[in-house]
């Protein structure tokens, strides 16, 4: 492969790129104006917008940073080299992501599912192997079925409503006849069922452990932000069009979301306790933090939306350095690789280990770092819940089995490390690729920058999701944004 | 200041949206456990120098010795809850660490992962209690919450606080039923154990206890869970202790019991009561650390801590064995020591509480059997190690340790002695203040007197000493009466039960939920797609038709939607044979296609047809490398379940299709309809939506073609697969691979199509084509050469790579879009103009061309490369091997002919 | 006709869910192929069907007498990404048989099991 030198070179140049374009755009919103873009130049509902909120601000931001970590991993560790096309794959992954987080429209944002699900579905089986294959199979198949019944719930809402943008479908439903309402909230919780598959929502999340504990590292780290589509969507979609305006369907899906949540939140941290792997492991974490994040968005409060928002950036860049740290036991363990088998050698065990008890602690939500924040935040939002006993029983619980299998993990990998001279050299890991290790622990730094920062953060993300619960201006902003004309330009 | 009675505050905003304040106190009772943290913290880390060997890692030790130091001091000096709870659950983790440092130890590990799990899960508890309790106050601040104390006790959600809040402290100074991590943490380094086990960690619970004394005592709840707990503690602990043949055993449970003592007399709830709680708390601070250090000498010095092995070390180390003595004795409670004094504090207390009910008779009883027990364990520690004959066959000669291990235990134990025998001039002034701290109001009169006369509290003393020694006398019969039943009792057991039990029933449900089975997965989305649109239909009490006039049937239409129906069901019916079912699902489409004819959409249906024969050369190229027939379902069940939900789907579909066609809308087309011409200058509506209109998607579908090009591509790179010689019919697949009739066909039959291709893009903008469908029909035009030809031959012809005309089309379709934005217009605005060309006269030139041009490449490249490379797979594993193969084979067959 | 329509778009769901649970990778894509028929149909009839009006702006007629051109761009759309979609899902059908030895979707070889059980008969 002759131009990987230049397609990295591209590659990582438009990911930077990326990332301050995203604090351009996060500085942009610092006004709470909802900035839109006219695609085409024609205006809403009739074209295409992008819009720009405090929201997709704060989306594009995470995923570039993200994409950062896992790109440097796979080109230090020359993941990218083992297949073809790593670079183009992961740029229009990048673009998918992009585009759905910013589009106003929800078939564009079914097109962008497409490009971002296709992107995805190329570099899950980048490399090979069985167990790969066997889960990109699945994951393909499953989302295809997703797919189909997106168009199904987009039709219905096209059928009934007759328009795309989701600010106009907002505008619509507020004052749709009574009649129309069962149709319509039938579509929406289809459309709630296409997003649940996407987050990885009980029970719709059978295709994700897999998927992402067999393919390679850079991918499941860069695939963390894959779930937080379907959140994003969520709080996007149905926040809107289903928000206060809705009348009698105002927030009707939340209490699915609310209760699906808890069980994929029970659910995932029994899987963690059951993994046979550490990759199998960190997915099931993923699910837990995806199932936290649920239950934030289930709430429906703009405290539990700033606690979810707050959880949802510490959740996705932590999750990927979690990927990236178990490729790297993985890498140090040779022939025992991430198997919960104790006895291996494993060279530099002890930098190794410290770091995965860091990011243990962040993934399970102990303090002192942003994991346990974030749940504090989404508790305290919950305690005016009906539900509150219930939420903060299986957070804690969950929590709790979630902590003592992670300490059992740190314990069985780490704490019975054999010296490397008692290993046939055969069997003994390679040792620490340190350029590599960077990525992890830049995204690992997210944690405590999220704790020492808690002021400003917190302060952004509440209001994020403040401005999201005010549909009316995202409403207003959109439907009356007019043209670029040869006199304003 | 703070001996001036203030309490000293600061803060810094943290998370606001929370009340989460990054702030401290310092008040009496802050003050009190900073001092007892800090001071014996030093002569740990002295002692410890010492203690640890050269193969320990000194640094490591430290560091996490230091980090729990500043936990600990954390949980004392925090003035918002949220972040005591912080350095609570640091102090867990730091703990964790700790007693799992000699981490080659199996015993280590379990013991810390224990102690973990429980005192973690206690903090979790405790973090649902603070939450809840600053729910009701209204803020996470201690000066608040210590201010509500009516408004707590008085509201509905007090018994869960005070239920969750205990949880934490229970756990943490291991209380019963939690207290078995405790004896299991003693894996520990012995200065972890001494000053975590003893000292400190566990004395957060009680501190916690102390806190909150205002706000949650005073109910029967109180009393009753907190005083329950610490009596059944302070009695198993004690009786435990004698039983123990491990000095750090003994001393744990002896340290169990002492904090069952300190929560016990909490649970009185008397302000009387709570300040011989804080006396104990130092007291039992000083006497069991300087313990656990000579603990700590004598492993180091013996290597065993086995009391049936160590004994009559007196004469070998005279000095420890004299400081052991005092401490043993302190702890015992004999008199001119500090013990004593808290220990008949305590004994009055348990006498004022026997008047509380008709049964507080028996506190005054059990307290008595405790401290009994309790005189006999110390006198146990002190006979069997220091007396009782010579040692028994010890690893090391036992000497005195260096002077920096004992200079610690020096210190500790002339405090007890000071403290005992002089409390005003000693004790006396922290104690006033912490009392203060903890009550939050002026403390009440109390003695620190060593003799109050001839007294009830003075006779139980007496009284447990006695029945102390006749305990130990007696202990043989004792030992074989517990080592033949209750030594068996084990909580540990039940938690590893329990634990064990946890996990299988996870990997049970784990696994039986996640089978690794697609068709399961699929079965969930799909049966809760269909419940899902169920519940949103019935949730709202709306009709499910409306009335809108329908179309009337014609003939012809019934007859084609016939023809497709029992197409499709024979689709399912003969899916075994793969060829016929994939023929059948070919006229499927082909009748889709004439629907959308018919139903006035000529775009849509020039579209269905060119996938349809790209996606059926596609699968048949596919099925050549897959089985020609599919087997038998392995069981009639998951038939008859599939069936079901495939009928539910129909009948759900089919409704939800006529509940939007028996309504009436409004769509946005009519702007398409009106400005199609004037503004985007093409009469094809749909054309103009795709590229103009609504070209971002157009640019995000070229996307996804690129990208499954690509993927085929990279998928198919290094594939190996088996191909069959024969079909599913026994015959052999013909050799020749290029009939030349169909060559000389197609090589006439290129430029024809090509010339449709441009035809149908050019045309695209105002009549039914455009660039995709352009595409298609130029990629079947491509693929039909390939097909006839032979790959080695076209691409002799055709001498470029697809990558690059992917490459291309997906840049002329992004440079027309930033054109626009080069001229100050969004990205993907339109222009076209009208120009009059020599001959043809009137001709439109639009932007959106170009944009479809990219269309176009994009669709011929992602099509041509997908299928050639999945046609130089068959190529090369038909020609490599199976050709020849075949020829022999047929070679041999003519011959036995 | 609308009922007629609503049926055939229920008869290929019900055809294409009843493929796409099968347990072998050909039938899958068959039957996704038939369910992405079924959506396609159903996103075109969304703009409700009208028969025999004129496909492009005839200038001298009203507005009101073509169909409605926005369900058509967007089925076009659906078709593409969804020939797209069946490409890949065959050629990793094809990868899977490769790699796992079979087309079982879950990559296990129930036939040769069920002949292995037969020959130890």
């Amino acid at each position: 492969m002759g131009g990987i030198r230049l397609q990295r070179a591209i590659s990582f140049l438009a990911v930077i790129g990326l990332v301050l374009l995203s604090a351009a755009l996060i500085s942009a919103t610092s006004t709470d104006q909802y900035q839109v873009y006219l695609l085409g130049n024609w205006t809403a509902p009739f074209g295409i917008v992008l819009v720009l909120d405090r929201l997709s601000a704060l989306m594009v931001t995470v995923t570039s940073v993200l994409a950062v970590g896992a790109l440097w991993y796979a080109m230090t560790t020359n993941t990218d080299k083992k297949g073809e096309h790593f670079h183009i794959l992961f740029q229009l992954q990048l673009f998918g992501l992009n585009g759905a987080f910013l589009t106003g429209d929800v078939f564009n944002l079914f097109v962008f599912f497409e490009v971002l699900l296709l992107a995805s579905y190329g570099l899950l089986l980048h490399g090979n192997g069985r167990l790969r294959t066997k889960a990109g199979l699945h994951y393909v198949v499953i989302n295809l079925i997703g797919s189909t019944l997106f168009l199904f719930a987009v039709g219905v809402l096209y059928g009934v409503l007759g328009t795309l943008n989701i600010a106009d479908m907002a505008a619509k439903i507020a004052v749709a006849p009574q009649e129309d309402l069962g149709v319509i909230a039938a579509a929406g919780l289809l459309l709630l069922v296409v997003f649940g598959v996407k987050a990885a929502m009980f029970p719709l999340y059978l295709w994700m452990p897999s998927a992402y504990a067999n393919t390679s590292a850079p991918v499941a780290a860069l695939f963390a932000i894959m779930t937080k589509v379907g959140i994003y969507s969520i709080i996007r979609i149905h926040g809107t069009i289903f928000g206060s305006e809705a009348g009698e369907l105002a927030y009707y899906y939340a209490p699915w979301v609310l209760g699906l949540g808890l069980i994929t939140l029970l659910l995932a941290a029994l899987g963690v306790m059951a993994a046979r792997g550490l990759r199998e492991q960190v997915a099931y974490l993923v699910l837990a933090s995806v199932a936290t994040l649920l239950i934030g968005v289930g709430l429906m409060s703009p405290a539990a939306l700033n606690a979810t928002l707050y959880y949802l950036i510490h959740s996705t860049l932590i999750a990927g350095a979690m990927f990236l740290l178990a490729d790297v036991v993985l890498r140090g363990r040779g022939t025992y690789e991430d198997r919960f088998e104790s006895g291996s050698c494993m060279p530099n065990a002890i930098l190794i280990g410290s770091v995965f008890m860091i990011a243990a602690i962040a993934m399970t939500g102990m303090p002192p770092l942003s994991g346990f924040f974030g749940k504090i935040l989404i508790l305290s939002a919950a305690l005016d819940d009906a539900w509150f006993a219930m939420i903060t029983s299986v957070v804690l619980v969950s929590g709790l089995i979630t902590i003592l299998s992670m300490a059992r993990t740190g314990s069985l990998i780490f704490y019975k490390v054999l010296p490397e001279e008692s290993v046939p050299a055969s069997e003994c890991g390679k040792p620490l690729n340190r350029m590599a290790f960077i990525a992890v622990i830049g995204l690992l730094l997210a944690s405590p920058v999220l704790v020492v920062f808690a002021q400003p953060i917190t302060a952004f993300t509440e209001a994020t999701a403040n401005q999201v619960f005010n549909s009316a201006v995202y409403i207003d902003a959109i439907l009356t944004t007019p043209a670029v004309t040869e006199e304003s330009k | 200041m703070v001996f001036a009675g203030e309490t000293l505050i600061q803060g810094w905003t943290w998370i606001p949206a929370i009340g989460l304040e990054f702030a401290f106190r310092l008040d009496g009772l802050a003050l009190l456990f900073a001092l007892l943290i800090l001071v014996i913290g030093l002569l740990i880390i002295i002692y410890a120098r010492y203690y640890l060997s050269k193969k320990d890692s000194m640094g490591r030790f430290f560091a996490y010795l230091l980090m729990f130091m500043g936990s600990m001091l954390g949980i004392v000096l925090s003035e918002n809850l949220i972040q005591m709870v912080v350095f609570w659950e640091l102090t867990s983790l730091t703990s964790f660490l700790l007693i799992s440092y000699w981490q080659h130890r199996q015993d280590a590990r379990a013991g810390a992962r224990m102690a973990l799990i429980i005192t973690g899960g206690g903090g979790l508890a405790l973090l649902a209690g603070v939450l809840l309790l600053g729910h009701v106050v209204g803020s996470y601040n201690l000066t608040d919450v210590l201010a509500a104390g009516d408004l707590i006790r008085g509201h509905d959600l007090y018994i869960p606080i005070l239920v969750l809040v205990l949880l934490g402290v229970f756990t943490k100074s291991a209380q019963f039923p939690f207290h078995f991590w405790l004896p299991h943490a003693m894996a520990a380094p012995t200065p972890v154990s001494a000053y975590l086990h003893s000292a400190t960690m566990v004395k957060a619970g009680i501190f916690l206890l102390a806190r909150f004394f205002p706000v949650l005592s005073g109910t029967p709840e109180w009393t009753w869970f907190v005083g329950g707990a610490g009596l059944i503690t302070l009695l198993i602990g004690a009786y435990t202790a004698l039983f123990q043949h491990d000095i750090k055993g003994l001393l744990a449970y002896s340290t169990i019991s002492h904090l069952g003592l300190i929560t016990l007399l909490f649970g009185f709830g008397t302000q009387l009561a709570a300040v011989a709680a804080i006396f104990h708390i130092i007291n039992h601070a000083t006497f069991k650390a300087s313990l656990f250090m000579v603990a700590g000498i004598i492993d180091h010095e013996t290597g065993t801590r086995d009391m049936r092995r160590i004994n009559g070390l007196l004469k070998y180390m005279p000095h420890t064995a004299v400081l052991a003595m005092i401490a043993a004795a302190a702890m015992a409670g004999v008199p001119l020591l500090n013990g004593f004094l808290s220990k008949e504090m305590f004994f009055d207390q348990a006498l004022t509480a026997s008047n509380a009910s008709v049964w507080a008779w028996a506190i005054p009883i059990l307290v008595i059997i405790a401290a009994v027990f309790s005189v006999a364990y110390s006198l146990r520690f002190i006979h069997d190690v220091f007396f009782n004959g010579e040692p028994v066959d010890l690893p090391k000669t036992p000497h005195e340790p260096p002077r920096f291990m004992k200079i610690p235990v020096d210190l500790l134990v002339v405090i007890c002695l000071a403290v005992g025998i002089i409390p005003m001039f000693t004790v006396a002034p922290i104690l006033a203040v912490a009392v203060a701290g903890t009550l939050q109001t002026t403390p009440p009169e109390y003695s620190l007197a060593i003799w109050h006369g001839f007294n009830f509290p003075l006779l139980m003393s007496f009284v447990a000493l006695v029945l102390g020694i006749l305990v130990y006398v007696m202990r043989k019969r004792l030992f074989e009466w517990h080592e033949s039943g209750v030594a068996h009792w084990d909580a540990r057991i039940i938690f590893n039960a329990l634990l064990g039990a946890l996990g299988t029933f996870a990997s049970r449900v784990t696994r039986s939920f996640d089978k690794g089975s697609l068709q399961n997965a699929s079965v969930w989305v799909i049966a809760t797609a269909l419940l899902a649109g169920f519940i949103g239909f019935t949730s709202v009490s709306a009709p499910l038709f409306g009335d809108r006039e329908l179309l009337p049937v014609d003939g012809v239409s019934v007859l084609a939607i016939a023809i497709l129906m029992i197409a499709s069901v024979l689709t399912v019916v003969w899916h075994q044979k793969r060829l016929i079912a994939l023929v059948i699902l070919g006229v499927v489409g082909l009748i889709i296609s004439l629907m959308f004819v018919k139903f006035s959409a000529p775009d849509l249906a020039l579209t269905q047809l060119s996938v349809e024969i790209v996606t059926v050369i596609l699968l048949l190229l596919a099925l050549y490398f897959l089985p020609q027939t599919t087997p038998n379902e392995t069981s009639d069940l998951r038939v008859s379940r599939d069936i079901v939900i495939a009928l539910l789907s129909g009948v759900g579909v089919t409704l939800l299709t006529m509940a939007v066609l028996t309504r009436d809308f409004v769509p946005i087309s009519e702007f398409f309809l009106l400005n199609s011409v004037p503004g985007g200058g093409g009469t094809n509506v749909v054309n103009v939506i795709l590229v103009d209109f609504r070209g971002t998607d157009t640019l995000g579908e070229i996307a996804v073609l690129a990208l499954a090009g690509l993927g085929i591509y990279a998928m198919l790179q290094g594939m190996k697969l088996h191909a069959p010689d024969k079909d599913s019919g026994g015959r052999l697949w013909n050799s020749d691979l290029h009939p030349e009739i169909m060559q000389t066909l197609t090589r006439l039959l290129l430029p024809l199509m090509l010339m449709i291709a441009i035809y149908i893009f050019l045309r695209g903008h105002n009549l039914p084509g455009g660039g995709f469908i352009a595409g298609l029909i130029a990629s079947v035009a491509l693929i039909v050469q390939y097909l006839s030809n032979g790959i080695a031959w076209t691409n002799d012809r055709l001498k470029f790579d697809m990558h690059w005309v992917i490459g291309f089309g997906l840049l002329i379709a992004t440079t027309t879009g930033l054109v626009a934005m080069g001229l100050g217009y969004p990205f993907m605005t339109t222009a076209f103009t009208y120009l009059n060309w020599p001959v043809v006269g009137k001709f439109e030139v639009a932007s959106a061309i170009a944009f479809d041009l990219g269309v176009f490449l994009v669709v011929v490249g992602a099509t041509v490369m997908s299928l050639v490379e999945l046609g130089k797979l068959s190529n090369q594993s038909h020609l490599s091997k199976n050709i020849e193969k075949s020829k022999a084979q047929l070679k041999s067959q003519q011959e036995a002919n | 006709m609308e009922w007629l329509i609503s049926l055939a778009i229920g008869v290929l769901t019900a055809s294409g869910v009843y493929l796409t649970l099968r347990a072998y990778t050909f039938p899958v894509v068959m039957g996704l192929t038939l369910l992405a028929y079924a959506v396609n149909i159903f996103l075109f009839s969304m703009g409700r069907l009208t028969v025999g009006l004129p496909a492009v702006i005839d200038k001298t007629a009203e507005v009101a007498q073509y169909s409605d051109p926005l369900p058509q761009a967007l089925v076009l759309t659906a078709i593409v990404i969804a020939f797209g979609m069946t490409a890949f899902l065959i050629v990793l059908a094809l990868k899977a048989r490769g790699e796992l030895g079979n087309d079982h979707v879950d990559g296990l070889d129930v036939e040769s099991e069920s002949h292995s059980n037969k020959g130890v008969k």
